[in-house]
């Protein structure tokens, strides 16, 4: 700051009237009665991802063609970005404020990019303390329980993972088919888990093979055993030859049994497990159909997996329900089915399917896949955990019963792979606060991410102040300054032919290359992170924003800024607030 | 976290310090940081009465880094010339002189020493603020006052009858050698012209299209986003001439309506739907002739 | 070496010797040919300055600040309307401390228009903190240009240099041109303290307040008390150099006049050749030249002419509604020191306006009128007034 000139006789004054400092002595600070501040918010990606992956920050870096920091950033809070950039719902697409614009972020196909280009990387950097005495317990090597040992790992705990099966991934393994996940893509980022030090042991599942007593010897336990068993259709000639539970085919398909299915093929259900179950039948060679009892606007598969399946030439039925199984000698010939209309809507929010009278008609059939809905095997778990056929438990999985946790599709959330992954990580987090002796309810609205559910472990992990998603306030796109942005259309994700497809079960969608990962990302909008585009620094009338001595980011001198507030306004992605001063 | 390389957009030494006198949000302070951005230290100023004449400090300081000559209103380009001269003289040619006035002292009580200093082709750069009306005395009426625009001399029963005196058009017909405009909101295009400017032997002008919260009645966090709206809506078209012949139109914008622009300012309050069509009907003249003179 | 020329090109002349790097002027009878014949020497390289040919007198003097205010020597000519219209930035130039030098061919104002002598155009711009210098003759004229710089650059003040409409402007006279190198050896390079500079950036002339204006005004008064004794030594440095002396007020037959004229411009001449003929006829009549008049030269005035009992003053000017200025000054300096007793009676004649011819038939009656009025009767006595 330049020194207040004053003059003490005459004899000091020049003789004209010139300069002798600068304005800088002039503190317009004090006009201010708005102050600007630097200040991160949530992107509404973020908070759509049940896994609150940093989205933003990851794409950041996509954009700059580093995917190295890129994968680091999004591996913080999701081990799984190749599986999950394959088979996520992508809840954060339909969540981008993009969309309004002109189209929502590929999200999910940059995540894939990312993940594949890190397939082979290490963990050994998300270790962030030293090795613990204590021991975790996981039942099930699905995405949930896999989840928390990667973050229970991180975090130094001993943790061993049982899996009943011969092979770890549960649905990602068994339920998934191939053609959306290839088995080698799965194995390789479970690997890295193992070469991580999380020791999963097969073929050992609880209170078969280890004693639910046995199991709580543990510091802690996570139960994340899935749900397996497809529900009944409750209607005559269910146990007839040629009858199939959906997740029981697609379990028997993963594993490499051949199964030989007739011509026609009716897949009960219009949820993700009949869009797999159906989508297999067509590629072992039958003419499957999807009989729903409501319409395509209510089935709860992910559209993606709807629409694959109508590319692929399958038919679908709706309003109608099965009400018998036909059979002949034992074995299914043919499928009675009732025509249904909608009623009032259900808790669900879903109309209810209501029976039309004496709309029966009957269809031949050679194979019937169920496919309305799974449910989960108790019998290992004590009673007193579970209610309403899920284990009860808190958003952070902590059940009644010290030290048992749950997560995945056993506790009450939407049975996505996102979600069980998401699970897992809370879990984690709870486990951890537990076993330090703490309690995470206190913590949660410290590392809340917006008000989905989802929860960041980089918060969990240091409180970080001034991390990228360190406010929870989720921004709008009527926050967006859209005259920074240019119109253009994503990325489209490249696809197998129908006529490839249905002969094999090679992968349906392929990976975008590195320059359209790149050019993808550009697209962000980087919603409420400050990415450096320098609109702050250039438009300050008062040259009162600078470049921070590291060079990353800005800082503002409130010495002179007056709160005009351009700043803020022109910040095409709101990671600037106004806030009256004094406060 | 870590980052990537910067590379700045506008050039990063500031020659403008803080703790100047402009309101919030002033348009003509933005503009003067930008300018000298582009000019570099080896830049002479001189400053006519203005706004500028306030912004700048009062005696015995300065808000900017390079030597300022503050003179009387109808002068810049008089003593621009006399400056240019004598910097010839003493063998310090390599100095740019710019002379920074503001509508007032540009398109009337300055506008005859402009006319002479453009006629004799005189080296040095002219640039003109223009915050459409008498800013610094408070908001009253200049020949760039546009129509249907409220100031304290066109009040809001008789808000300005006639439209804006067209500078570019008369700075044209001089047929000196680099003419543009230029807005705060498009700061490369700025920077780019200015730097072009300093390159061209001879007498160069530059049209800056300058918010002023107060006296357009706008909120202080506006002055860049009515620029733009300037800008999209045709009413300011970003352009370069060279020796009154050679025309380029820098943006092409699609083109909103005139009203996105208007309704932004408080001065246009008192637009009648006629007037605003008046001015739609302005501006698409304008700019087919504008059009023409390109191709 | 000696040249016939008109006194307008002695002004030219005068700016070339004294080496200006920039002339910006814009023309008016009767200055014309001091541009004209810059312009010349200019284009054909007879002289290493930047004539800017602007579009206005206003323009002109804007100019030679910007020029100045760089560090250049700058210089201008003009006259009667033109003067009037440099009026604002005569204060901007002394008030910025540049030292600027012109000259301003006397002319009257109009309306009607009128090309010809009168005073009143640069009398009427006393108050604007320039120095001012009449000049009697041609070779005054000459002189007077590069001595005005030597004192100008000394003070950090503009100094204008007044000679008559076509009495001198347009009149041939024999004028010694001194050598340039005298003239260098004289008036060395112009190096300011304190200029526009992009190694040592200052603002000049930013806003100042009620805290300091005072103050700073106070300081140009400081500088203009000194002026008088630096522009003794100036003509007496060019005396000793080129052999030709001046003085800021120069007495004519002083020391034992019982009647003495005050005069400004050729009406010195004049009237020195009107004294000669009474001294002839043994009547003790003298003279003071007023050579310069901005800053009034009081100290040697009140020396000069301590203990005289009539004094004429000779306007070739008036201020409307009070009297000749030349009058008014002449008594505000001998007037109010305490010395009111002793005091001469000051007689004030206004003649010639417009250009009207002053024979030497006029300064004889102004004397005549002088030696028979006991005192002074009216502030405004009119000369040659066809009533």
């Amino acid at each position: 700051m330049s020194k207040k000139i004053t003059f003490t006789s005459i004899s000091d004054l020049p003789p004209l009237v010139v300069s002798l400092g600068t304005t800088e002595v002039n503190p317009t600070g004090s006009w201010r009665y708005l102050r600007p501040v630097y200040h991160d918010k949530t992107a509404p990606c973020i908070e759509g991802c049940p896994a609150s992956e940093d989205i933003e920050q990851y794409m950041y870096w996509a954009a700059r063609g580093d995917f190295d920091k890129a994968w680091e950033v999004l591996v913080e809070e999701n081990p799984f970005p190749a599986v999950c950039g394959r088979v996520c719902y992508h809840p954060c697409e339909s969540s981008c404020n993009r969309d309004h614009f002109d189209q929502s972020l590929g999200i999910n196909s940059i995540e894939r990019f990312i993940g594949d280009h890190g397939l082979d990387f290490s963990l050994d950097k998300f270790k962030l303390a030293g090795e613990r005495e204590q021991k975790i317990a996981i039942a099930g090597a699905g995405p949930a329980g896999l989840a928390a040992a990667y973050h229970l790992r991180r975090l130094g705990y001993q943790v061993v993972v049982y899996e009943k099966e011969e092979k770890p991934g549960g649905i990602l393994q068994y339920g998934i088919p191939r053609y959306r996940l290839p088995k080698d893509i799965l194995a390789a980022e479970i690997s890295r888990l193992e070469r991580f030090g999380v020791e999963i042991k097969t073929g050992v599942q609880i209170g078969k093979d280890i004693s639910w007593e046995e199991f709580l010897q543990h510091d802690a336990v996570f139960l994340a055993i899935g749900v397996h068993k497809s529900r009944k259709l409750n209607v005559p000639g269910e146990d007839l030859d040629g009858v199939l539970a959906g997740l029981d085919f697609l379990s028997r398909i993963n594993k490499g049994e051949n199964i030989q299915l007739g011509k026609k093929v009716a897949v009960i259900g219009g949820g993700n497990t009949a869009m797999d179950a159906v989508r297999t039948a067509l590629r072992l060679g039958s003419t499957p159909a999807i009989y729903y009892r409501r319409t395509r606007a209510e089935m709860p598969a992910i559209l993606d997996e709807i629409e694959e399946a109508e590319r692929e030439g399958i038919p679908m039925e709706f309003l109608v329900t099965p009400v018998e199984l036909i059979g002949e000698n034992g074995a299914l010939k043919a499928m009675k089915l009732q025509k249904m209309k909608l009623g009032e809507p259900d808790e669900s929010g879903r109309r209810r399917p209501v029976p039309v009278e004496g709309s029966e008609y009957v269809v031949e059939v050679d194979n019937v896949i169920t496919a309305i809905g799974e449910q989960g095997d108790f019998t290992s778990i004590p009673e007193k955990l579970v209610e309403w056929g899920v284990v009860k438990s808190d958003a952070f999985g902590q059940t009644e019963q010290r030290p048992v946790f749950a997560g995945g599709d056993i506790i009450e959330q939407p049975h996505t792979v996102v979600h069980a992954i998401g699970s897992g990580k809370k879990a984690a987090m709870a486990i951890h606060t537990y076993l330090n002796g703490g309690d995470i309810a206190p913590l949660t609205d410290k590392i809340r991410v917006g008000d989905k559910g989802g929860y960041s472990f980089l918060r969990f992990r240091d409180g970080h102040e001034g991390d990228p998603i360190d406010n929870r306030e989720v921004v709008t796109f009527e926050h967006i300054n859209t005259s920074y942005f240019t119109r253009k259309d994503r990325h489209e994700v490249p696809e197998l032919d129908v006529g490839a497809r249905i002969t094999s079960f090679e992968e349906v969608k392929g990976t975008i290359d590195r320059e359209a990962a790149m050019d993808e990302a550009l697209r962000c909008f980087n919603c409420g992170v400050c990415n450096m585009c320098d609109n702050c620094l250039v438009f300050c009338p008062d040259v009162a924003i600078k470049r921070r001595d590291d060079r990353f980011r800005y800082e503002i001198d409130y010495a002179y800024c007056k709160g005009c507030g351009i700043c803020v306004i022109e910040c095409p992605r709101s990671a600037l607030s106004l806030i009256p001063e004094g406060k | 976290m870590n980052h990537v390389d910067i590379q700045p957009r506008i050039p990063e030494p500031e020659l403008m310090y803080s703790g100047h006198l402009a309101c919030p949000g002033c348009g003509a302070s933005l503009a003067m940081r930008y300018a000298l951005k582009a000019l570099g230290k080896n830049t002479m100023v001189i400053i006519p009465a203005c706004c500028w004449s306030i912004i700048a400090g009062p005696f015995p300081y300065s808000a900017l880094d390079v030597p300022i000559y503050h003179t009387a209103f109808e002068t810049a380009a008089a003593v621009a010339s006399g400056m240019k001269a004598a910097l010839d003289q003493l063998g310090k040619s390599d100095v740019t002189v710019m002379a920074w006035a503001g509508d007032g002292g540009t398109y009337d009580i300055g506008f005859q020493a402009l006319s002479g200093a453009a006629e004799r082709n005189e080296d040095f750069l002219y640039v003109c603020y223009d915050n459409e009306a008498y800013m610094n005395t408070g908001i009253q009426r200049s020949s760039s006052t546009p129509f249907g625009a409220w100031t304290t001399t066109t009040p809001e029963n008789h808000t300005k009858e006639r439209p804006k005196k067209d500078i570019v058009g008369i700075l044209a017909a001089h047929r000196i050698p680099y003419l543009a405009t230029v807005s705060v909101a498009y700061p490369e295009d700025f920077i780019r012209k200015f730097q072009k400017a300093k390159s061209i032997r001879g007498m160069k002008f530059i049209e800056i299209l300058s918010p002023c919260p107060p006296g357009w009645k706008t909120a202080d966090d506006q002055s860049i986003r009515i620029s733009r709206l300037a800008v999209e809506s045709r009413i300011f078209p970003l352009l370069e001439i060279e020796h009154g012949e050679k025309y380029t139109l820098n943006l092409e914008p699609e083109g909103i309506s005139v009203r996105d622009y208007l309704e932004a300012q408080g001065r246009f309050k008192k637009l009648s739907e006629k007037d605003v069509e008046h001015i739609q009907k302005e501006v698409d003249r304008k700019w087919e002739a504008l059009k023409k003179r390109i191709s | 070496m000696k040249k016939v020329m008109m006194g307008n090109h002695a002004v030219s002349y005068g700016a070339r010797l004294s080496r200006v790097d920039v002339i910006a002027a814009y023309p008016i009878t009767p200055q014309t040919q001091i541009v004209e014949e810059l312009s010349e020497l200019c284009a054909d390289g007879k002289m290493d300055a930047k004539f800017i040919k602007v579009e206005s007198e206003h323009s002109a003097m804007a100019s030679c600040m910007g020029a100045s205010a760089a560090g250049g020597r700058a210089f201008t000519a003009t006259s009667s309307q033109g003067l009037a219209l440099m009026h604002e930035l005569l204060h901007f130039s002394s008030g910025g401390r540049l030292p600027i030098v012109m000259a301003n061919v006397n002319r009257a104002l109009g309306p009607g228009w009128n090309i010809w002598t009168e005073q009143t155009d640069s009398l009427a711009q006393r108050d604007t903190g320039w120095l001012q210098f009449y000049c009697e003759n041609n070779q005054e004229v000459l002189d007077t240009v590069i001595m005005s710089y030597k004192i100008a650059e000394q003070l950090s003040l503009p100094v204008m240099l007044v000679l008559d409409a076509f009495i001198l402007s347009h009149t041939y006279e024999i004028v010694d041109i001194p050598e340039q190198e005298l003239i260098d050896s004289y008036l060395p390079p112009y190096k300011p303290e304190i200029k526009m500079d992009v190694d040592n950036p200052h603002a000049f002339g930013a806003l100042v307040t009620p805290d300091h204006y005072f103050e700073i005004r106070y300081k140009l008064q400081e500088t203009m008390d000194k002026a008088a004794e630096v522009a003794r030594k100036a003509g007496e440095e060019y005396g000793e150099l080129v052999g030709r002396p001046y003085d800021i007020v120069e007495p004519y037959m002083l020391d034992d006049a019982d009647v003495v004229i005050v005069a400004a411009g050729t009406l010195v001449s004049n009237s020195r050749a009107v004294i000669n003929e009474y001294r002839e006829k043994g009547i003790k009549v003298g003279l003071l030249k007023l050579r310069m008049f901005r800053p009034f030269p009081t100290k040697r005035v009140r020396e000069l002419l301590a203990g005289k009992k009539k004094i004429a003053v000779i306007d070739r000017n008036i201020s409307f509604g009070a009297t000749g200025i030349f009058y008014q000054e002449l008594k505000a300096a001998l007037y109010g020191h305490g010395n009111g007793a002793g005091s001469p009676n000051i007689f004030g004649f206004i003649i010639g306006l417009g250009g009207r011819d002053v024979t030497l038939e006029d300064i004889a009656e102004i004397v005549d009128y002088t030696l028979e009025k006991e005192k002074n009767e009216e502030d405004i006595i009119w000369m040659g007034l066809k009533r």
